[in-house]
């Protein structure tokens, strides 16, 4: 397969579970993504996604007590960049069975809350809770890299 | 005096960034520690020594005491305070410090006439920072703690 050859990169972070530290590890990717050479546009989509995938691991699988931490692992391989969302799971993620859509949403048949994972879902190109064998919640997304996206800084 | 450890400051907020020992990443440490100075109140003038301090200091780590093995990582904690913030940056200690570095301050006419015109990164941090601690991290790596205090 023709894929660029970029070695692994990685960038790991800790915050705590504290509203408005989302801002910080949006910061800190961002940087990170900038780095490896993500378009402008697909980056402000990563900061998006970021802080909507933080703030859920703060608010619901932390319990926003900011005596846990939320930790975020970033890597880059071949065609995407890959990003975990890790919280320390007081309260397990269950998917709603039959999710409304927005159109119900704005038709009050539910809360007008609890967009973030749809909204993460159009932004970008992977994203789902994963299985993991300790306890806490992992959410895993990822955006493709275009042919050639690959900077002198993760070869 | 009880010797027992001194209780957490309960307003303390630590952020934890490990990064490749690669040059560029310290543009990751910058951007992240400046974020959490704005958070805090920071002026923008002292926002811009952090960064320029943050990035010296990692790129230290990166050159000299991981030399350049990106596999090694570079720790940085950032710990935020009531009235300060504290930058800790520790490499994995291949090359350790080289204590009269940590000390001397340059003196221009005699590095105008070296090949190398560095050198100038621990002096640059002591001039920006409030304090400056050079030490042994708790891995066994070299590590400098830089602390910048919040101005009211």
């Amino acid at each position: 397969m023709n894929t660029p050859a970029c070695s692994p990169a990685s960038l790991e972070l800790s915050l705590p579970s504290e509203l408005g530290y989302e801002v910080i590890a949006r910061d800190a990717v961002a940087a990170f993504a900038c780095r490896l050479g993500i378009p402008a546009e697909r980056i402000e989509d990563l900061k998006t996604v970021l802080c909507e995938a933080c703030i859920n691991a703060m608010e619901h699988g932390n319990s926003l007590d900011p005596g846990l931490r939320v930790q975020i692992f970033c890597r880059i391989e071949a065609e995407r960049l890959v990003v975990e969302v890790l919280d320390q799971g007081v309260s397990r993620y269950t998917a709603a069975p039959t999710p409304l859509s927005i159109g119900e949403k704005v038709a009050g048949q539910g809360s007008a809350r609890g967009m973030g994972l749809l909204l993460i879902s159009q932004l970008c190109d992977e994203a789902g809770f994963v299985t993991r064998s300790g306890p806490g919640n992992c959410f895993r997304f990822a955006f493709h890299r275009q042919p050639g996206h690959c900077s002198s800084g993760d070869r | 005096m009880s010797g027992e450890t001194p209780p957490r400051d309960p307003v303390e907020r630590v952020i934890e960034l490990r990064l490749p020992s690669k040059l560029g990443y310290e543009r990751v440490a910058m951007d992240t520690a400046s974020s959490l100075a704005r958070r805090m109140g920071f002026q923008p003038d002292r926002v811009e020594s952090l960064k320029t301090a943050v990035s010296e200091a990692v790129t230290n780590a990166i050159e000299h005491g991981n030399e350049h093995d990106a596999a090694m990582k570079v720790v940085v904690l950032l710990t935020a305070r009531a009235g300060e913030l504290i930058v800790d940056v520790a490499d994995q200690g291949r090359k350790p410090f080289d204590h009269n570095q940590t000390i001397r301050r340059p003196v221009i006419e005699e590095v105008l006439e070296q090949d190398d015109k560095g050198g100038w990164g621990i002096w640059l941090i002591r001039e920006l920072m409030d304090e400056v601690e050079f030490s042994t991290a708790p891995s066994g790596g070299n590590q400098i703690r830089m602390v910048i205090h919040l101005e009211q």
